[in-house]
């Protein structure tokens, strides 16, 4: 077992403390963002495991009273960023590229299209058929629809998880929700939900 | 009651961002006084709110139990080893 090199000023005990009162509440969401991120049970378990053990590894730059889900979460995004998104399921950069130019061409602009969609429709949908839908994005949207409206994060939360800026949070998120009410609405239309 | 928004990108994003919280107040009271006299804004308004609910409702997934009780016992496991280890090089 590889053993984390810790903080020599963070005890053991007080190591053990932090994750159970800061960390472990947050295991659910965890796992619900792995999943999401990866499209595969095994790897979202790996996943969500090397992030722990990252958060113990650097529980000294943690500051206890301050918001542990998103220092986890952005642990576990850099974790995905750096060592499982090569292998993910998901779309790959390339189909991802292709996706967002295929919408706007740039961050700033607007979506082009407004999905056919009504609200009735999406309250008959199976919870399945809503994950499918996300977990078919490419997964920088994916990403953002999770964390918003999944984990109810605020923008400027969003915006250190990810890594940019708040404007780009506004317009990837704006867009991702523009491609998800296209794919499920086209998903209606074929299950003849409409 | 309008059923054409001369507005309707503007409104989307203010409603989404209302929806995320992240409206001011005066937006958002703009926003619903405007409301009930145009139809694609009402729609738009229910069509996102049924959207946002329908991924926090209906799209978790817990924490498999054997996850969990595997990372316990990991980080278990090294503390304890760290407990051990750390005397021996203080």
């Amino acid at each position: 077992m590889d053993i984390p090199v810790v903080d020599s000023k963070i005890s053991p005990e007080r190591a053990h403390a932090i994750f159970q009162q800061e960390f472990f509440p947050h295991m659910d969401a965890m796992y619900n963002f792995a999943l999401k991120l990866t499209n595969d049970e095994d790897e979202a378990q790996d996943l969500v495991q090397d992030t722990c053990m990252k958060a113990y590894r650097f529980i000294h730059s943690f500051e206890p009273g301050t918001y542990a889900k998103a220092w986890l979460f952005r642990i576990l995004k850099n974790n995905f960023i750096n060592d499982y998104r090569k292998k993910s399921r998901g779309p790959s950069k390339v189909e991802f590229e292709w996706v967002e130019q295929s919408i706007t061409g740039d961050e700033d602009s607007e979506p082009a299209f407004q999905a056919d969609l009504q609200a009735e429709t999406v309250n008959e949908m199976l919870g399945d058929e809503i994950t499918a839908a996300i977990q078919a994005l490419p997964v920088d949207f994916r990403m953002i629809i999770i964390l918003c409206d999944l984990e109810e994060f605020s923008y400027e939360e969003m915006a250190r998880i990810l890594n940019i800026p708040i404007g780009t949070v506004r317009s990837r998120l704006h867009r991702a929700r523009a491609l998800l009410k296209v794919a499920l609405s086209n998903y209606a239309k074929t299950k003849g939900y409409v | 009651m309008k059923t054409n928004c001369t507005h309707q990108k503007e409104c989307l994003q203010l409603i989404q961002r209302i929806l995320d919280k992240e409206a001011t107040a005066e937006e958002e009271a703009r926003f619903l006084a405007n409301k009930d006299q145009c139809l694609p804004c009402q729609e738009g308004y229910a069509l996102e709110l049924s959207l946002k609910k329908a991924i926090k409702d209906k799209c978790s997934v817990s924490c498999p139990s054997d996850l969990f009780t595997r990372i316990k016992t990991k980080l278990f496991l090294v503390l304890i080893l760290i407990s051990i280890l750390i005397p021996l090089f203080c």
